[in-house]
Order: structure tokens, then C-alpha cells, then sequence
């Protein structure tokens, strides 16, 4: 399950911290990719694991949309760009989860059967669910892929310079408004991975990303801004704190514990465990 | 420029009182109780709005966080009532008081804190609060509060007939935050906000006493936030953890401020004059389709709006005379 | 032109303004409101139970053909054939709003009585709201058996509340031992709301009364993202019977999470809400063979009483579902409501009251197993007897109680 927070988070961490962008709507992102492979499924009947990437590709048009029609205005803000940022987000948020209701009605959904749903592998007594191994072994791979293209990449590099310094940038020849939509279009498309393997073993209806986003964002706070690596610890330390506090406390309280370890990694370390900023 | 400043301030007074006593006016000619429900609602968070602003707005504080306090008021003064029998006043002070020094106590470690770090710690902080409100069997849990009614007593601040005392103590705390702020904007601690928000290194080293002035902060906004929770539990006459201490209260107390203009004296008082009519109004219209239209609307005007007035309603008012004072 | 005709609506307010009794007389239209949850987590309940709603004001409405008080005949006899009119309002699952709706729907929508609202907290705020008006408030779906014993005059509630599906439960388990079946320890598993901690509250209080052990009580956060270390308990503790208490979304995802776990226990008897709804059976129904749930309704009913099944017709056409446990209630809730106010011949809150208060329905007027409608001092019905429904092949039938069931029960579930 952390690693899966991790996924999550990880697309989070790319356009929160890489770009210093607040993005109120992300759940709702992850809302969208699960509705995505749940149509998919039911219409044309690929399985989840394999839509994946259809979803991923879609969500990365989506994400760099958004980024073109809306974030860009709200970067460009003189003032308060923090609060118009928010606000932004919160209400394309708002209207993306009216939009869910008006489409797709309220109801429930979930996809009955995949190759993956249900089946658990039993390793020396412990039982591990295959859909979140396959996330697991998933998120590690985009971390991965993530971690190298942000360090290794010339664009990865770009991106990284055009949040220190646009007006530098520009001079060399980078078009932000191109690094920027190509940064959010990646991260929306890291999400709608996780979506789309989530769907495969969560139920979906249009209000499905709240219980997600809070939890992604304290995973990438956790981590550190700024830092690709952070948000995969930070995913796998809520994973066990939640699960710890959930033998330890009510299960009703599990939160509590992610909640409180936040507060106190931060309070030690006001950066995050790995952030940079 | 002094004197310039001086006569502003005058003048925000005298409006201040004259839109007062104009509200003060208004339930003479408004009968109709939804509407006056509005005005209640509106003046309330027009209020809260106002006192986040001091911490978040004056003092750059962002807190996405404040239904803590909110919270805190409402149960303070409804555990006070209904189990040991105190009065709701005595109540509210005493939330108040409780919330105040939890924000004392919490900006100790937070202040520390900068940008996207803490306004995660303070939405973290509030859901740790709601949490165990929710686990808390003394306090009712998931059950909540309901307030035994008695009868109309300005005693237990109950009326069953009338909405008038609400809608003159929602007005009160309009005022009052609205004075508070107008006050704290001239005095010590408003320049060293000022100073911090534009440059706290260079602020610390002129001697402003940073730490200090943001815990005043904290304590003052917290205040009179617990305050507006007890009023609401009072006027509601039910509490339960999800309805006083939801998230969606820290940001109902954030938005009219973004949306008449952060930081500035009117804009609490705008933004909640055009915000949460509103609400109310596409709820009323729209709501009863079951295709979440009200949420659409009520999305894109914020999108709308943030989008194209990053200062803010207010924003709208002051440009035409600042080109009249470029002639 | 459009003047004339302003003018003469003008004129007709007024008169009915300054002569309420005659214009009372003629009522044509009678106007109800209905609160539910239109918009977030639940919303889907609220355009349900609209089309509930809309079902039962078909039959009140126009001629039909069933045994049910109203049916016959257009509209409602007691007030010359007037019909009703619904307004429904979103209360966003916020007392607050469900307050202000339910003042507005009162005062400015004119309606005589109110009927709603799914979730228990609202229903706190709303039946405060209708008795400072003095308009009835029929408690259609709510479940928390604090509601009625607030000392309310203009509540009423016609469906049973937590402690009496937790006795049937329990009354249940003490037969099947009877035959022999193991039944010693439980698991209970709760959400963390209203609806959760009542149900958890009754049945721990039940439980101990008649000597059963709870040997895992998890009261778990409603719509986690996650069930997994709470299931994880629920699978070390093995208990003979698991007894959940969840709305839909966590519904789906504990059975998941149990399929994942590999925890299979004997017998899963439910506390309804979600695991009446159709979408869990869709997304789950595969892995809840045998599956046992408390209800009010029972399809099993249109066996030996007609008009069920092409109630549940009309209802299906509408909502492409068959009516469930809220879907029913609700439906039941404005018929006896419309009869109420039909009986009372007036559209007045109190008159309205008295009738309801003198409600005596058969149960065999009903949709429901139900013994009668007849409300007590405080508004509840308590001869709304519960029933147990198993989930076998994709359907549900009734194994409780004796006089209600079509089949014994299948224990262990498969």
C-alpha cells in the first residue's frame, strides 16, 4: 500500500515540488484515470493492467491542457500566486467532481473481474495481493524511470532550471510554458498509472480522490520537496506508519499516526526528510 | 503621507460604521427567514474570514487549518452547557481562551515552518483534531451534540422563534473583527507584519520581534475564530465532529478572503458578501437535480475569479483611482 | 396580456391570503418537501430515493390498482382529488444545510410536511427545523434510534431503527443454536459515523445481554483509502460470525480487501446500508455468496402479495434497480404520509400530525413484511418487524423470521 501512496504522491511531488506548483485538484486527477480504466474495461474490456499505459498517455494530454488553459494563468499571477494557485486548483477540483456526477452519475463503480483482481500470492504465510504487488513493482519502476529522466535527462534538467530561474532560461532558448505543460503532462501521467491500478481493487465514484489527496500531499511534504526520491521514502513510511498505528491505536485513528509523524519529521527537519527547498 | 494614511483610516471607520448601522437595519425590512439565514451565514463568515485574515493575510501566515479552532469554540462552549450546565457566554469565552493558547502552543513548532510545509502542518493539525473529536465517546463521538432547547433565553443564547439575536450576534462579530483588524493595521504589531510579510530577514535584523508578532497573531485570529464556532454551534443547535471541525470550514474561512482580496481590510467582508449568497443560491437552484450542476458552477466562478483578480474583488475598486492619482 | 394574467394570480393570492379556510377547501395541489443528499460521498442514495419518491407519487397520483391506501383513484380523496407536488433540496450531508433547506422548503416552498434525509445527523437538524414550524417530519430511512426518543411531536418514523434490527439479528442466532449451529464469538465491524457507532453501540449492548462474545470490535474511518491492517485483525481473530456495519464505498472495498487477505469467515450477517445496495452486489457480488443482511423489504414478498412485483416494476423502469432496504422505506414513507394528510383533510401541520398520529395501516396494505404501521407516543412504529435476507445466486432471500422466510439458511456461507 505505501508504494502505491508513493505512486500517488510521486506525480504529486513532480508538480508540487519540482515545479513549486500547488495542485489542489490532484485527487480528482486520480479520480478521472480510474474512471478512464473503468470505461475501458467495461466498454471495450482491456484489462486495467493493460490500459495502463492508454491512461497514462491520456491523463498526460489532460494534464498539459490543464496546465496551457488554466495554471499558466495562475502562475502569471503578480500577487498572492500562492493563494491564486490554490484557489485555482481547488475550484477546477470543484468542477471536475460536478463534472464526474453530471457524466457518470454518482454511483458506484468498480471492475468485477481482472486478471489481477482478487488473486493473492502466499509467501511463507503472509498474503500479498497481486494487483498491489503488480503497483508496487510499478511505482518502483517509475521512480526509477523518474529519478533517471529528472537527473540524467537534458529536459529533466530543464524543468529543474526553469523552476530556479525562468528569466535565465529564456535567454538559452527554453520555453517554459513548453517545459512546464511537458512537467505537468508527466506527472498527471504518473497518476493516471496509479489510477489506473487502483481501479482494478478500489471502487470508484466521482468523490474517490479526497481520501487520497491529503494523503499524497503529507507523503510528499514528508519526503522533502523537490526531491523524486523523497516522495517514494515518504510513500513507504506511511504505508507502515499506517499500518502500525492501525494495531496500535483504533483503527478509526490509523490517519493520526501519518498525521503525527508529518508533524514531527517537520518540526525536526523543516524540510521534509530529503527536501531541498 | 502620514496624513494621507490618517485620513484613510478615518474614512474606513466611518463606512464601517455606516454599513454597520445599515445592516443593523436590514432585518426591519427583511422578513423572510431564508434570506435572513443567508445574512446570518454571510455576516459569520464574513467575520471568520476576517480573523483568518489577520494571521494568514496581515501576517502571511497561510493556515488551511483555522476549523480547528472553529471546532474547538463549538465544543468548548456545548461540552461546558450541556455537561456541567455553564452558560454558552461563559462557553464561548472559555473557547476562546482554549484556542488561543492551542495556537500559542502550536506556533511554537509551526513558525518554523515555511510556505507549502506549513500549510500542510496546519490542515494536518486539524484533521488530528477531528479525528479524535470523533473517537472521543465523552465529547459524544460520532453522535455529536445536540443543545436541549428550552425556549427563547438570551440567558442560554436559544431562540426558537426568531432569528434576530443570531443575525445582531453575527453582526457584532462582523464588527468586531473588522475593528480588531482596523486596530492591529495601525498599531505595533501591524507594521512588523507588514515588515515580515515583504522580508523577514531584513525585518529580524531591524529588531522586529517576528516570533512574537506572529503568535499574537495566531492567538487573536484563533480567538475570534472559536468565538464565530461557538455562535454556529449555538445557532445550528447541533454539533457533530464532520459538521464544526470538516476541512471545508478552514476553507470556507480562506475563500472569502482570496476573493475580496487577502490581506486587506475589505476584502474578508466582500468576498463573503458575494460568496456565500451564492452558495446558498445555486444550492437552491440547481441542487435538487442530483447532477452536481451547483458544484459545477460554483467551481468555475472560483476558478473565474481567482484567475482573473489575483488581488482580489477589492482589486476592482482601487484601480480607477489609482489612475486618478497618476493624473 | 401578460399583465391581465399577473393580475388575476395577483388577485388569487390575496384572496387566498385573506380567506385561508375557503381557499384551503379547494386545495389542488399538495406540495411536500424532500431532503436528501444530492451532491458528494452519497449522492447517489439521494437521486435513488428521488426516484423512489417518484414512484410512490405515481401511485398517490393517478389511478392504479393496488392495495395500498391512495392507489385508487387520482390524488388524495380527503382533499377532492388534490395531487401532490415534491420539492426535493440538497443537503450536501451538512446539518447545517439541511437546516436551512428544510426552513426554506417550509417557508418560502410552502410545503406541509417534510420527508427525508438518509443520513441520521440531518435528520437531527431537520426534525428540530419542522417541530419550531410545526410541520411533520417523516423519518423515511433514518436509523439511529436516538432520533425518535428526543421528545419530538412532529416526528415519525414508520421503518425500524439499529436496536431492532440488531434484536432480529440476534433473535437470529439464538434459533440457528437452537439447531445445533456454533455460534459464540463476534466480530463487529463499524464505521465511524453516526450510523456506525449506534449500530456498534446496539449490538455490543444486545451481545452481552444474551451471552455472545465479541472478540474483535474495529471501529474503523469511514471511506479510508485503505482496509487492510483493519482486516488483518478481523482474520487473526476468526470470530464465528462477522457482523459489519458500512456504507457502500467501505462495503466494497472490506470484501475486496478480505478476498485479497484470504479471509473467508462462516457467516457475514450485515447491518444493511451497503450491503443492500445494488453497486456492492456488482462490484462484489461474486465473492458474497451466502452473504446475510437485515432488511425491511423483501422481493420474496411479491410471491405471495402481487402488487410488490409490479411495484417494483414501475420502480425498476425508473431506476433501472430493483427497490433495496432504503429505496423501499422511502417509497413507503410518502404513501403513508399522503394518506395521513388525506385523512386529515387538510394541508394544516398539526391536523396532519393528529392523522399521522392515528396511522393504522395493516401490514398487508404495505410493500413491506411489516406486521402494521402504528406509531407510538414518540413517532416510531414498532411493529415493523425486520427481516434477514441471505444473498444466494445472485438474489435475495428471505431465512428470517419463520413467518417471513422462504428458505433456511445456508451456514456456513459458501
Amino acid at each position: 500500500m505505501g508504494l502505491l501512496y508513493g505512486l500517488i504522491a510521486v506525480g504529486l511531488a513532480l508538480i508540487f515540488g519540482l515545479m513549486d506548483v500547488t495542485n489542489f485538484a490532484h485527487g480528482e486527477f486520480l479520480m478521472i484515470a480510474m474512471y478512464l480504466s473503468f470505461f475501458l474495461f467495461a466498454f471495450f474490456a482491456i484489462d486495467p493492467l493493460l490500459s495502463a499505459p492508454l491512461v497514462a498517455a491520456a491523463l498526460f494530454i489532460f494534464g498539459a491542457v490543464v496546465y496551457l488553459l488554466l495554471v499558466r494563468f495562475a502562475m502569471r499571477a503578480k500577487a498572492n500566486a500562492g493563494m491564486v494557485q490554490i484557489f485555482t486548483t481547488f475550484g477546477l477540483a470543484i468542477v471536475m467532481r460536478g463534472l464526474a456526477q453530471y457524466f457518470f452519475t454518482p454511483d458506484y463503480r468498480s471492475i468485477p473481474q481482472s486478471w489481477l483482481g482478487g488473486k493473492t500470492i502466499s509467501v511463507g504465510g503472509i498474503f500479498l495481493p497481486e494487483p498491489q504487488l503488480v503497483g508496487a513493482l510499478v511505482s518502483i519502476a517509475a521512480f526509477a524511470g523518474l529519478y533517471f529522466f529528472i537527473h540524467r535527462t537534458d529536459f529533466g534538467r530543464a524543468i529543474e532550471a526553469t523552476r530556479e530561474d525562468p528569466g535565465a532560461v529564456a535567454l538559452v532558448g527554453i520555453d517554459k510554458n513548453r517545459v512546464f505543460a511537458f512537467g505537468w503532462g508527466l506527472g498527471a501521467a504518473l497518476v493516471g498509472l496509479a489510477g489506473a491500478i487502483m481501479a482494478v481493487f478500489f471502487y470508484i465514484y466521482p468523490d474517490v480522490g479526497a481520501s487520497f489527496a491529503l494523503i499524497a500531499y503529507v507523503t510528499v511534504a514528508l519526503g522533502g520537496f523537490g526531491s523524486v526520491f523523497g516522495a517514494f521514502a515518504g510513500g513507504i513510511i506511511v504505508g507502515l506508519v499506517e499500518a502500525v498505528t492501525a494495531l496500535v491505536l483504533p483503527p478509526s485513528l490509523k490517519s493520526v499516526g501519518i498525521y503525527s509523524v508529518y508533524l514531527l519529521v517537520v518540526f525536526i527537519r523543516p524540510r521534509g526528510l530529503f527536501g531541498s527547498m | 503621507m502620514d496624513k494621507d494614511f490618517a485620513v484613510r483610516r478615518r474614512r474606513d471607520l466611518i463606512i464601517a460604521a455606516a454599513l454597520a448601522a445599515i445592516a443593523a437595519l436590514t432585518p426591519l425590512f427583511v422578513k423572510d427567514v431564508v434570506v435572513q439565514n443567508i445574512l446570518i451565514l454571510t455576516l459569520m463568515y464574513a467575520g471568520l474570514s476576517q480573523s483568518w485574515n489577520i494571521l494568514s493575510g496581515y501576517c502571511g501566515q497561510i493556515s488551511l487549518g483555522h476549523a480547528l479552532y472553529f471546532g474547538l469554540g463549538a465544543y468548548t462552549t456545548e461540552l461546558l452547557f450541556t455537561k456541567f450546565g455553564v452558560l454558552p457566554w461563559f462557553g464561548m469565552l472559555a473557547g476562546g481562551v482554549v484556542s488561543a493558547l492551542i495556537a500559542m502552543g502550536l506556533g511554537y513548532p509551526f513558525f518554523r515552518l515555511r510556505g507549502h510545509y506549513f500549510v500542510i502542518a496546519t490542515i494536518v493539525i486539524a484533521e488530528i483534531g477531528l479525528l479524535l473529536f470523533h473517537n472521543w465517546e465523552w465529547a459524544g463521538a460520532a453522535m455529536g451534540i445536540t443543545i436541549p432547547i428550552r425556549g427563547d433565553s438570551w440567558l442560554k443564547f436559544q431562540f426558537l422563534r426568531t432569528k434576530l439575536p443570531y443575525f445582531y450576534f453575527a453582526l457584532a462579530l462582523c464588527c468586531l473583527a473588522w475593528f480588531v483588524t482596523w486596530w492591529l493595521e495601525n498599531s505595533k504589531w501591524g507594521f512588523w507584519w507588514r515588515a515580515v510579510k515583504d522580508n523577514p530577514e531584513a525585518a529580524e535584523s531591524l529588531g522586529v520581534d517576528v516570533f512574537n508578532s506572529k503568535m499574537g497573531a495566531a492567538a487573536v485570529s484563533a480567538f475570534l475564530v472559536a468565538v464565530g464556532g461557538s455562535f454556529y454551534a449555538q445557532f445550528v443547535s447541533y454539533i457533530d465532529p464532520e459538521s464544526v471541525m470538516g476541512f471545508q470550514f478552514s476553507l470556507l474561512m480562506a475563500l472569502p478572503a482570496v476573493l475580496g482580496g487577502i490581506g486587506t481590510l475589505w476584502g474578508p467582508v466582500l468576498g463573503a458578501a458575494i460568496l456565500i449568497p451564492l452558495t446558498e443560491l445555486t444550492r437552491f437552484k440547481f441542487g435538487g437535480s442530483g447532477r452536481g450542476v451547483d458544484l459545477i458552477v460554483y467551481g468555475t466562478l472560483i476558478v473565474l475569479i481567482s484567475l482573473a483578480l489575483p488581488r482580489g474583488l477589492l482589486s476592482l475598486f482601487s484601480r480607477p483611482k489609482k489612475t486618478g492619482a497618476a493624473r | 396580456m401578460t399583465i391581465t394574467r399577473r393580475d388575476v394570480l395577483l388577485g388569487a393570492t390575496a384572496t387566498a391570503a385573506l380567506v385561508p379556510l375557503a381557499a384551503r377547501a379547494q386545495t389542488t395541489e399538495v406540495v411536500i418537501g424532500v431532503i436528501y443528499p444530492f451532491s458528494g460521498g452519497s449522492a447517489q442514495q439521494g437521486v435513488d430515493a428521488q426516484k423512489a419518491y417518484e414512484t410512490a407519487l405515481e401511485v398517490i397520483n393517478k389511478d392504479s390498482d393496488f392495495d395500498l391506501p391512495l392507489a385508487k383513484g387520482e390524488g388524495l380523496p380527503g382533499l377532492g382529488g388534490a395531487k401532490i407536488r415534491l420539492v426535493f433540496a440538497d443537503h450536501q450531508a451538512d446539518p447545517q444545510k439541511g437546516r436551512a433547506e428544510a426552513e426554506r422548503l417550509i417557508t418560502q416552498e410552502k410545503v406541509c410536511a417534510v420527508i427525508g434525509t438518509y443520513q441520521s445527523a440531518v435528520a437531527v437538524t431537520v426534525s428540530q427545523i419542522c417541530e419550531r414550524y410545526q410541520v411533520p417530519f417523516v423519518s423515511a430511512d433514518n436509523s439511529s434510534p436516538s432520533l425518535h426518543r428526543r421528545g419530538l411531536k412532529y416526528y415519525f418514523r414508520a421503518s425500524p431503527h439499529d436496536e431492532m434490527y440488531s434484536a432480529a439479528m440476534f433473535d437470529f442466532f439464538d434459533a440457528m443454536k437452537k439447531k445445533g449451529t456454533k455460534i459464540e464469538t463476534l466480530s463487529l465491524f463499524h464505521e465511524d459515523t453516526i450510523f456506525g457507532t449506534d449500530s456498534g453501540n446496539a449490538q455490543t449492548k444486545i451481545a452481552g445481554e444474551r451471552g455472545y462474545k465479541i472478540v474483535t470490535d474495529i471501529k474503523y474511518r469511514a471511506n479510508s483509502p485503505s482496509l487492510s491492517a483493519e482486516v488483518q485483525q478481523l482474520k487473526t481473530a476468526n470470530a464465528d460470525v462477522l457482523m459489519p456495519s458500512s456504507y457502500t464505498t467501505d462495503g466494497i472495498l472490506l470484501v475486496k480487501t478480505m478476498a485479497e487477505l484470504g479471509y473467508k469467515p462462516n457467516a457475514i450477517v450485515a447491518q444493511d446500508a451497503g450491503f443492500s445496495e445494488k453497486a456492492l452486489y456488482d462490484a462484489v457480488g461474486d465473492k458474497l455468496e451466502g452473504v446475510i443482511s437485515r432488511g425491511t423489504f423483501s422481493l420474496d414478498l411479491a410471491q405471495k402479495r402481487p402488487m410488490v412485483g409490479k411495484i417494483n416494476e414501475m420502480f425498476k423502469a425508473r431506476s433501472g434497480k430493483d427497490f433495496n432496504d432504503l429505496t423501499s422505506r422511502q417509497f413507503m414513507g410518502l404513501i403513508i404520509l399522503a394518506d395521513a394528510i388525506s385523512r386529515a383533510k387538510s394541508t394544516d401541520g398539526e391536523k396532519i400530525r393528529d392523522a399521522l398520529a392515528a396511522t393504522d395501516i395493516p401490514g398487508e396494505k404495505t410493500i413491506m413484511p411489516w406486521k402494521r404501521v402504528k406509531f407510538d407516543e414518540m413517532g416510531q412504529n414498532n411493529d415493523a418487524d425486520p427481516v434477514l435476507l441471505q444473498y444466494v445466486g445472485g438474489k435475495f432471500v428471505t431465512i428470517f423470521p419463520p413467518q417471513a422466510a422462504i428458505a433456511e439458511a445456508i451456514w456456513p456461507m459458501k
